[in-house]
């Protein structure tokens, strides 16, 4: 006896407003007789701390409280019979009515390191007392709704930065102080989801070669903790979670100086939502430049965070606001911004992450 | 017992294979490699065994080498503009990049072989920090990237990846597909074995192109077809984004995701040039995606990797529909700051020699993007391309400072096409007086010492010889004559003049064009070593392209040189079968006296007296004497001289090592003594033939297979050719074949296998001599059976017994005796094969039509 789910969409992205359509596929070698089918929607936001950055309340771990987004059941099937063999029953549900007032945003499916956001369907086929129920879950993937989505484009607005030895607020190699560099460049500070990143950089002199030039993504999620937030601004405890991501290498070696290199970084789709600030949590990007320079000490360091400040690593950050544009409402247009891209999935998992990551179907 | 008569005329006629015109060569078309696996169905109704259809992997083997050898005769000077094919002109250039910086057996890779052997991601440690591991740890370095493998066995491990990709892609797996392809693209991150980047780059582009075809088929596949398989779209050739629908889009937008999450710059900037065309299903204007990636590749800061990446951004270029010169010419002229690094960076780690290499490796990629910026350029572009790759009156100074520079511009004239130089014949000799009046009048001048002189002449004897300034050449020479009388020429030296000579030789058509050339034989004497060897070697090999050498002049400076060669210990020692030898053996085989034939055998004998230790030219002096015996038969009056000559190979011949090609070099004389109507002589060389089979076995023990079937052929041509020796009256006609078989009967290396042939042969032998003669009874039948019975091996056994029924009943009448001989042969064929067997069949099928066929099968 075994029971699946199969949604309409192979990639199983919806927009609340939209119909989940799909079926429930029961197979069994004799029929089944049942007290009704019943299918379960839930979304939340979990929230959880982990790390030494909870700071001086270390009881408080873990008491945030999951927001529910939705929780509804509806009967596909009232009590009956299931005939032996394949049988395909189809569903289809809504996630928010139409005019419904829901207490929560829906927000974006996210898995992070602290902050977990996830639709799931359940279908249970309870089968009274004496049986067990026949159920099975699966995790679907909400992206916003037409209505929510950002009327004007993308802000070309793009920040200027620059690194030199002055710049850095940490020590660097006394030949690295003395010689000098100089990388200059130009970032876009707002990113849809579906674009990469772009923006250039040059190099315009550095006494001491370079080894490479990444860029990586700074993921700050932060999770408001105690109970009386408004009024008592004291007690107002955040606890921040800063992942960092390597996104890409923009340069391999020493390059030659004063040669314009595009920034050209595709945002990984698992890894990544429309900036949030809820009340409770927020989810933030930040962007950094790392130049690293070749140096007889500097040993790959495997596994601790490459931003961390070494003497010879010199680091810009920048603000990222990433937003979701109508990508998929226009199936067939694809304006010169959008000329690109959604997401990865070869990226390495993140070192410690402990949550479950849904089954993402990208047919390549 | 008793022979049938045969009528050999009629037979031959019903014999024959009816002749088919075919369409193309069996050896061309090189098409892909997966057939080699692929196993060819043999049409049903053909009774024969085509040994051209058998999938064998040494016709494929000797096919690719074929087409190499066709490739480096065309990717000469001048000779490929004749490929229009993107990517056949893409598969030779791979190949002849190949050829000309092969993978020397000895290099080893270190950094390397990690991934390749188990796959482990070691990309991410540079060479210099596996330097330093390998100083603290050498223990712990020996056992981790210890896996030391040859650039062989890395080789055919690309080509094992090859081989997984493509399947893991026929099985659905695309995701591995895609891993693998990153893998392989990851491979071309390390330039550590210089000489290896080449051959590695050539593999993994053309994995990656694999990959790039199969994606785009995919794509379009998707576009065209709905999910049950049925057409709703036909692609026009230049279709537009709008005639794509969203599942195709949706699954190549998905492709550019996974390639685009690859973190390192380099495989990211391969996957994407690889999917480059598919970006038309996106977008209309996949330019611009070449642009990005052209921008990007400035990231690469190693030379040679860059270099080649953008080689290969030049080749996926030509994939899309429209052309972009301006791509190109922003690779030209970044490559052009990158080189100039490369020459500048004179006191950092990378040694000289080391320079060198990484320039001369560039410069076949600087050749091909040239290429393809004039590929079809109309002449206004022409003129902006040279504008924007800025070679003009403001460069002056910068072509006399780096050498490396004159690639370019070397490239760039060979490239342009004549009307252009004739109607800008102004500018462009402003070129090349730019390039005259820094590199060569006055900067050379500048240099007294000939090491900086021949450094500099070295560079820029290329933009001469192009443009054939003659002039300029002879004052050259005369100045590298005059320093080097004066002064000598020191080791150092001697590189460097012997790349200019070399270079120099490149450009002449032949022999003539060298003695032509002032000052050039002057220089030559003054050289010595190994140098001079080397520069020998090359006159030499010119000497001997142009075919016959007729001129006595030509062979007398020919024979000097091989003399020369001969005489350098280095060469001559290094290897029996090395490149110098074989250059001498064809010289003497191609000089042809005309109709001067004795001073052609004075100059065999010569040739014997001082080439006398090579191996392998006593043959070809005995071939060469052979066929001048031949070609003085032919006038039939100089039947002494054909004397002397085979008297020549009667005295030579004694001499071969090798007891085979004695063998056969005595039939071959004999043949000709023959022909020449010696019956003695010919009697004398088949003796002596039948006593260097006798003295085989006393060579040495352990023969190998091969040398088995080569004897054994030698022994079966022995056979064929004994039908046309006329029988001695004393010893009767049978006489060899008696001698033959007491000898063989005694030989113990004769294996069953052997025996059977030979006993075939010696009854083939035995009907056609009765055609004519009275027959000669040698009670061979039983023999023959007794050997088949020896053989060990089951299925051998059987092919052998069916064989020797064949020739049995095609040689006798079939009597009872013979009858009960052929049933007994069939039935051990049947024993051992399966019924189907074709060749039992087809035995069986031949016993059937005999006219008095009494066999009980």
């Amino acid at each position: 006896m075994s029971i699946e789910l199969k949604l309409s969409r192979i990639n199983r992205v919806y927009r609340p407003t939209e119909l989940i359509e799909g079926k429930i596929v029961v197979k069994s070698s004799s029929s089944i007789s049942h007290y009704g089918i019943r299918l379960a929607v839930n979304g939340s936001v979990n929230m959880q701390v982990r790390g030494g950055s909870a700071g001086v309340i270390e009881s408080l771990v873990g008491v945030a409280k999951p927001i529910s987004i939705v929780n509804k059941i509806i009967e596909v099937r009232p009590s009956g019979k299931i005939a032996s063999g394949t049988s395909e029953i189809p569903f289809s549900i809504n996630i928010k009515q139409p005019g419904e007032k829901n207490l929560e945003k829906f927000y974006e499916t996210f898995h992070g390191g602290n902050i977990n956001i996830q639709y799931l369907l359940t279908v249970d086929i309870s089968r009274g007392y004496l049986h067990k129920s026949l159920s099975t879950t699966m995790e679907f993937i909400v992206e916003s709704d037409k209505a929510d989505l950002l009327e004007q484009p993308v802000s070309p607005e793009m920040v200027l930065f620059y690194l030199t030895q002055d710049t850095q607020r940490h020590p660097l190699l006394p030949e690295l102080k003395s010689g000098g560099f100089r990388v200059i460049g130009k970032m876009s500070t707002q990113c849809s989801l579906s674009d990469p990143i772009v923006g250039e950089l040059t190099v315009e002199a550095s006494a001491v070669p370079i080894s490479s030039i990444d860029l990586h993504l700074l993921r700050v999620e932060s999770i408001l903790l105690g109970e009386r937030i408004v009024t008592e601004q004291s007690l107002v405890q955040t606890t921040q979670a800063c992942i960092h991501i390597l996104l890409a290498y923009i340069a391999d070696g020493d390059v030659c100086r004063n040669m314009t290199m595009p920034i050209y970084v595709i945002l990984p789709r698992l890894l990544t939502c429309p900036t949030v600030l809820a009340g409770p949590f927020s989810i933030e990007f930040k962007v950094a430049v790392v130049v690293t320079f070749q140096s007889n000490i500097a040993k790959m360091p495997s596994k601790s965070d490459p931003t961390t400040p070494r003497l010879w690593l010199a680091m810009e950050t920048l603000p990222l606001e990433l937003v979701r544009t109508r990508f998929y409402e226009q199936s067939n247009t694809f304006t010169a911004r959008t000329e690109l891209l959604v997401a990865g999935l070869m990226l390495r998992p993140l070192s410690s992450v402990a949550f479950h990551r849904p089954p993402h179907v990208q047919p390549i | 017992m008793e022979f049938r008569p045969r009528n050999y005329i009629a037979e031959k006629e019903a014999h024959a294979l009816p002749r088919v015109l075919a369409d193309s060569h069996p050896f061309s078309a090189p098409s892909s490699p997966s057939q080699l696996q692929v196993e060819v169905v043999d049409d049903g109704n053909e009774e024969y065994f085509d040994p051209l259809r058998r999938s064998d992997n040494n016709a494929e083997a000797s096919r690719e080498d074929l087409v190499e050898i066709e490739t480096s005769s065309t990717a000469g000077l001048s000779g490929e503009a004749s490929i229009q094919n993107p990517s056949k002109e893409w598969a030779f250039f791979t190949r002849s990049l190949m050829q000309r910086f092969p993978v020397s057996k000895s290099v080893l890779t270190y950094s390397m072989s990690d991934m390749i052997v188990k796959g482990r991601k070691t990309h991410e440690k540079s060479s210099t920090s596996m330097h330093l591991e390998e100083l603290e740890d050498p223990e712990k370095f020996a056992e981790e990237g210890g896996k030391v493998i040859t650039g062989q066995e890395y080789v055919s491990r690309l080509h094992e990846l090859k081989a997984e990709l493509t399947h893991a892609w026929h099985a659905n797996d695309r995701v591995t597909s895609l891993k693998l392809s990153i893998k392989v693209a990851r491979l071309l991150m390390d330039t550590s074995v210089l000489q290896c980047y080449p051959t590695l780059f050539a593999i993994a582009t053309d994995i990656l192109d694999i990959l790039g075809d199969m994606v785009w088929e995919r794509i379009k596949l998707k576009a065209e077809f709905t999910e049950d398989g049925t057409r709703i779209f036909s692609l026009p050739e230049n279709f537009s984004v709008s005639d794509i629908c969203f599942d195709a889009k949706e699954t190549c937008n998905n492709w550019f995701c996974k390639i685009g999450a690859v973190r390192e710059l380099l495989p990211r900037i391969y996957l994407e040039l690889a999917l480059l065309p598919c970006w038309r299903f996106l977008v209309d204007q996949p330019l611009n995606s070449l642009r990005r990636l052209v921008m990007m590749t400035r990231g690469l800061a190693d030379p040679l990797a860059s270099a080649y990446c953008r080689l290969y951004m030049a080749h996926c270029m030509r994939k899309l529909p429209s052309h972009d010169t301006g791509c190109l010419l922003t690779c030209v002229n970044d490559l052009k700051i990158v080189s100039m690094r490369v020459m500048s960076a004179q006191e950092t780690s990378h040694g000289a020699e080391n320079r060198r290499l990484v320039v001369s490796l560039m410069e076949p990629t600087i050749e091909y993007i040239m290429k393809c910026i004039f590929r079809n350029a109309s002449e206004k572009q022409v003129g902006d391309v040279l504008v924007e790759l800025g070679v003009g009156l403001n460069q002056k100074e910068l072509l006399g400072r780096f050498p490396c520079l004159s690639i370019v511009l070397h490239h760039l004239l060979k490239q342009l096409p004549s009307e252009v130089v004739s109607s800008r014949a102004v500018e462009i000799l402003h070129l090349i007086e730019c390039s005259r009046d820094d590199s060569l009048d006055q900067v050379i001048i500048e240099y007294d010492g000939l090491d900086d002189y021949l450094k500099v002449v070295d560079a820029f004897v290329d933009i001469v010889l192009q443009n054939h300034m003659d002039d300029h050449l002879s004052s050259i020479l005369e100045g590298i004559s005059k320093r080097a009388c004066t002064k000598g020429i020191a080791d150092d030296e001697l590189a460097t003049l012997q790349s200019i000579l070399v270079k120099l030789l490149s450009y002449c058509k032949d022999i003539e064009d060298m003695f032509s050339m002032n000052h050039f034989l002057k220089i030559l004497d003054l050289m010595y070593g190994n140098s001079r060897s080397i520069v020998n070697i090359h006159i030499l090999d010119m000497g001997i392209r142009k075919g016959c050498i007729r001129d006595p002049r030509t062979i007398q400076f020919l024979l000097e040189i091989s003399q020369a060669l001969h005489h350098d210990e280095n060469f001559v020692n290094l290897k029996d079968d090395n490149q110098p030898t074989r250059l001498i053996s064809q010289f003497v085989s191609l000089v042809d006296y005309g109709a001067e034939i004795e001073s052609q055998l004075a100059f065999l004998v010569e040739c014997r007296g001082t080439f006398g230790s090579i191996r392998g030219l006593k043959e070809t002096l005995i071939h060469s004497s052979n066929c001048l015996a031949i070609k003085a038969l032919k006038d039939a009056k100089h039947l002494s001289f054909v004397k002397s000559c085979i008297a020549f190979s009667e005295v030579t011949l004694p001499s071969i090592s090798s007891q085979i090609m004695q063998l056969n070099l005595y039939l071959e004389t004999a043949e000709v003594a023959l022909l020449g109507g010696l019956v003695s002589h010919s009697d004398g060389l088949i003796d002596s033939a039948i006593n260097s089979l006798q003295s085989l076995d006393v060579m040495d023990g352990s023969r190998l297979p091969i040398d088995a079937d080569a004897v054994l052929s030698s022994v079966q041509k022995l056979f064929s050719f004994l039908v046309m020796v006329p029988g001695n009256p004393e010893d009767g006609v049978t006489y060899f074949p008696k001698n033959l078989v007491s000898l063989l009967n005694s030989q113990s290396w004769m294996t069953p296998r052997m025996r059977v042939k030979v006993f075939c042969a010696i009854i083939s032998l035995l009907a056609a001599l009765s055609q004519r003669n009275l027959p000669y009874h040698a009670d061979g039948e039983k023999n023959l059976v007794d050997a088949i019975q020896q053989e060990p091996s089951k299925a051998a056994r059987g092919s052998m017994a069916l064989e020797a029924c064949n020739c049995i009943a095609s040689s006798l009448i079939l009597s009872q005796e013979i009858s009960s001989i052929c049933s007994n042969l069939i039935e051990t064929g049947k024993s051992c094969m399966s019924t189907n067997n074709r060749y039992l069949q087809s035995t069986i099928k031949f016993m059937d039509h005999l006219p008095d066929s009494s066999v009980a099968l």
